[in-house]
């Protein structure tokens, strides 16, 4: 008992006799014992890598009935401008797993929730002007319907990550000087007079898409942006987050969609690449 | 009795109204905000008392401001272009007087050309004015100068600057063709009614729902990836504008929201809701008042001017 107190009380007096130099020191050997973890740590966790391996197998060969993503996506993810299918090489990766989780949801089976805006309810008597209501998206296409439906939430999240490490270099395309002009007056600064915001005041400066909310407009084919817009238009797509972009779709016109199409297709753009 | 049975209705409403709410908070927090977003906000649930007011949008009863591409290839169009450039990036081409994360176009939206978005083309013929603010009649150069001491967070551009004269260049520009001492369509703010009931936990929600997705959780905006300026304004904290500026003013904030917020979804916001949202974001922190004493702001905080 009494030997185990003297080591105690030594102990104490250890720690109270600790110069400030040492403890300085003490903790700069942590720090780089830290360091060092930090450094090791990226190459021994592999299962960003196991992720991206898998989705990069199910990309290139698909799997039982899943077919592979390559035919149309491209070997790169760079799109095919011919069937108007986006590129995927560069994309947010939550940005791609919630495109194809609205691609499996059922239109049909939309659920609509209910949420009060005044939540005390002793207090304010709801009423029906208090009430918004919440929504899922959806996104209608005839082929990405039924294949988005055959993926797990794994494999949602692989291929996401494999698309979204994947290199991507575009090549932009000449275009009359008059559409390009038209197409850069309305991705910088929109048509005030219609309540029409520009592009690039979500999609980012130069169209590189901003987060995962917003996606990138430079480097998608030409053909993809006016099918998409003409979705928006007609209903077939109506995933956005409060209504934005339906709204703006609402105010292009045929001539806006090729201009400005034209105009992201015109920019230099490089995602992932040094 | 019957005191007995009173009281269990009692109980039993007085437990109905602890459960419900509780259910419909849980339901509405399982919601994921990327999965799902609200939609329908054009569209409300209204009673045939309490109509939904839809803002018609006529394009052709605004005056329309030439287009960039039309800047002429001289002097003047060289002033014009560099008051275009200090106006979208304030704080690269403006940098020694701005004092926030901001731009001239945070506020004045779409390069100073949207209706209802305070718009220069609107406010070129209107000066010099009296402005109650000051109590004196100012003229274009002294309102710019007031932007970047309030609104800017900075320090004024004295009257021969370069930066003023091309801010005040792009302006005249920007208004060719503008009838001068009228009121033009679209000038300013949208008008919000006066009310009393204000309320900064609706408001809050209201930010949750509507503003949070740009301008973050904490209201302190969203830098571009790059690190470099900010993609989507700060509301509050130290790189928003100041306790002096226009838009601390509750009211005024908004008619701002009502009529530009969020994008492409101008007057979808009610006056209530804006009005609830802007008291909100009043309540915040932000820099004090330049004009104010330091200790007037430590013991009066929201004392806006």
């Amino acid at each position: 008992m009494k030997s185990s107190s003297n080591i105690k009380r030594s102990l104490v007096s250890r720690l109270k006799n600790m110069s400030v130099w040492s403890m300085f020191l003490f903790l700069l050997f942590l720090s780089f014992i830290i360091f060092l973890i930090q450094s090791v740590l990226p190459i021994s966790s592999s299962s960003h890598n196991l992720h991206r391996l898998a989705g990069e197998q199910l990309a290139l060969n698909g799997r039982g009935n899943i077919p592979a993503c390559v035919p149309c996506h491209g070997l790169q993810g760079q799109g095919n401008a011919g069937i108007a299918s986006p590129r995927l090489a560069g994309l947010h990766p939550d940005y791609i797993k919630k495109q194809l989780e609205d691609y499996a949801r059922d239109p049909l089976r939309t659920r609509a929730v209910v949420e009060p805006i005044a939540r005390d309810y002793i207090k304010t008597p709801r009423t029906y002007g208090d009430l918004t209501v919440f929504t899922p998206g959806t996104r209608y296409d005839p082929k990405m319907n039924s294949l988005a439906k055959l993926l797990s939430a794994e494999d949602r999240h692989n291929l996401a990550i494999y698309y979204s490490n994947l290199a991507f270099v575009a090549s932009p395309k000449a275009y009359d000087f008059e559409t390009l002009e038209r197409g850069e007056d309305l991705a910088l600064r929109g048509k005030p007079e219609y309540g029409l915001p520009s592009c690039n005041s979500c999609h980012g400066p130069k169209g590189q898409g901003f987060r995962a909310i917003f996606p990138p407009l430079a480097g998608q084919p030409v053909t993809y942006i006016i099918a998409q817009i003409n979705k928006w238009q007609t209903g077939k797509r109506d995933n956005d987050h409060l209504a934005l972009m339906r709204n703006i779709a609402d105010q292009l016109t045929d001539g806006d969609k090729v201009n400005v199409a034209a105009y992201y297709d015109n920019l230099s753009y490089s995602v992932n690449s040094e | 009795m019957k005191r007995i049975f009173l009281q269990w209705v009692l109980v039993f409403s007085v437990y109905n109204i602890g459960v419900l709410p509780v259910a419909a908070q849980e339901l509405g927090q399982s919601l994921d905000s990327l999965e799902v977003r609200p939609s329908l906000v054009n569209s409300r649930l209204s009673l045939p008392t309490q109509l939904t007011q839809v803002h018609v949008i006529s394009p052709g009863e605004y005056f329309a401001p030439p287009l960039v591409a039309d800047i002429p290839d001289d002097r003047f169009g060289d002033m014009v272009r560099m008051g275009r450039n200090i106006f979208t990036k304030t704080g690269v081409y403006a940098k020694r007087y701005a004092g926030n994360g901001l731009n001239c176009s945070s506020c004045h939206l779409q390069e100073g050309r949207k209706p209802h978005g305070i718009p220069l083309w609107a406010a070129y013929g209107r000066y010099p004015m009296y402005r109650h603010k000051t109590r004196t009649v100012v003229t274009l150069e002294e309102r710019i100068q007031d932007c970047f001491i309030y609104s800017m967070d900075g320090i004024a551009p004295t009257l021969d600057a370069p930066e003023m004269k091309a801010l005040v260049t792009y302006t005249k520009w920007l208004s060719k063709g503008a009838p001068v001492g009228v009121d033009l369509p679209g000038r300013g703010l949208p008008n919000v009614s006066r009310t009393q009931d204000l309320d900064p936990k609706r408001g809050k929600i209201v930010y949750e729902t509507h503003c949070e997705f740009c301008h973050g959780k904490d209201g302190k905006g969203q830098k571009h990836t790059n690190g470099e300026g900010y993609m989507f304004p700060p509301v509050w904290g130290g790189d928003s504008y100041n306790k002096g500026s226009g838009l601390q003013r509750v009211r005024t904030l908004a008619k701002f929201i009502k009529g530009n917020m969020p994008l492409g979804a101008s007057f979808s916001l009610t006056n209530q809701e804006s009005l609830d949202v802007a008291i909100y974001i009043w309540l915040q922190e932000r820099p004090r008042n330049p004009k104010m004493s330091q200790a007037m702001d430590f013991f009066f905080p929201n004392m806006a001017r």
